[in-house]
């Protein structure tokens, strides 16, 4: 998967997850206090990427230690998110 | 379908009896499973890498998982300064860690569902504070703090959490206790007699059931404290 194609999708699951009400940008955080999302709709996100990936073919894994690290996280913000996504769907 | 770890043995094993009575499709977890005459997962609860393999495993099932039941654990009843270091490492690993790892890797089924059941075990010796007991007590009142936060972190999503402390049961983690020892336990608590592994199994029933939707986060003392 290009990056491209990760990035719309995540861009697109937590536009979906925050009901259109937020202009979701490659540089917003996942996780911290200017996380976008709270912890429920951050593990929505999750879910929702996992089965996505699903489509794809591929096991989109959320719970190793990169994905919760603060510095290394996976959900430091959208991009690295997406980042990850492509990644993991090439492995 | 019901997850039950230490389905091979114990109260996992009679726990696993009686919901296959009741018909549930039951999935075992176990470090051997040729002592397993149900489905079964080989899975060390202690090995981070064993549990997330075999939470792999069941989500390929694709079937709703109703009930996740920690039963897996182990005893050792020793005064802390005559406890050497293997087996406090083991205590804790088995029976904290282990519970943790299994909460945590197996709770995003449920979460995606929106419904389901963690039943993790503690022991009355937590809230007795069992003089001899100490090293296992504390690996148990781990799994109670464990399991009443973790119930509301999954509070949101529906998923139930709550911890069964039984007391003295006649099972292989009482080898060495004498009757006298097992009757001054029963004694302190406020029903004082023993129980048995069906009762533990009652209460597994009970929790795993719609009719007890509003609990969680929820320690049961069996025999009372």
């Amino acid at each position: 998967m290009k990056y491209n194609k990760a990035s719309e999708i995540v861009i697109t699951t937590i536009s979906n997850l925050l009901a259109g009400k937020v202009e979701v940008k490659e540089e917003m955080s996942l996780i911290g206090s200017e996380s976008l999302l709270d912890s429920m709709k951050l593990v929505e996100l999750c879910i929702a990427l996992e089965d996505i990936a699903d489509e794809y073919d591929f096991e989109f894994d959320w719970t190793s230690e990169e994905a919760m690290s603060k510095s290394r996280s996976m959900f430091r913000s959208v991009a690295a998110l997406a980042e990850e996504f492509k990644k993991q769907s090439e492995a | 379908m019901i997850i039950v770890t230490g389905a091979s043995r114990g109260l996992g094993k009679a726990i696993t009896e009686r919901l296959i009575e009741r018909s549930e499709k039951v999935v075992g977890l176990s470090r051997s499973i040729n002592d397993l005459h149900i489905e079964g997962i080989e899975c060390d609860v202690s090995n981070y890498l064993s549990v997330k393999s075999a939470a792999r495993e069941i989500k390929r099932m694709k079937m709703p998982v109703k009930a996740f039941i920690n039963a897996a654990g182990i005893a050792s009843m020793n005064l802390a300064i005559t406890t050497d270091k293997s087996t406090v490492q083991n205590l804790i690993q088995t029976n904290l860690v282990g519970t943790i790892y299994c909460c945590q890797l197996f709770a995003p089924i449920m979460l995606r569902q929106k419904y389901g059941s963690f039943i993790n075990f503690s022991t009355i010796a937590v809230a007795l504070a069992l003089k001899g007991e100490s090293v296992y007590a504390a690996s148990k009142a781990g799994v109670e703090t464990f399991s009443r936060t973790f119930a509301r972190e999954m509070a949101d999503f529906n998923v139930r959490v709550n911890c069964i402390a039984p007391g003295p049961i006649k099972t292989d983690l009482l080898k060495g206790i004498t009757d006298s020892q097992i009757k001054n336990i029963t004694s302190q608590q406020i029903v004082p007699k023993q129980y048995q592994k069906s009762d533990i199994c009652d209460l597994v029933e009970l929790l795993i059931d719609e009719k007890a939707s509003s609990l969680s986060g929820q320690v049961l003392n069996v025999g009372g404290v």
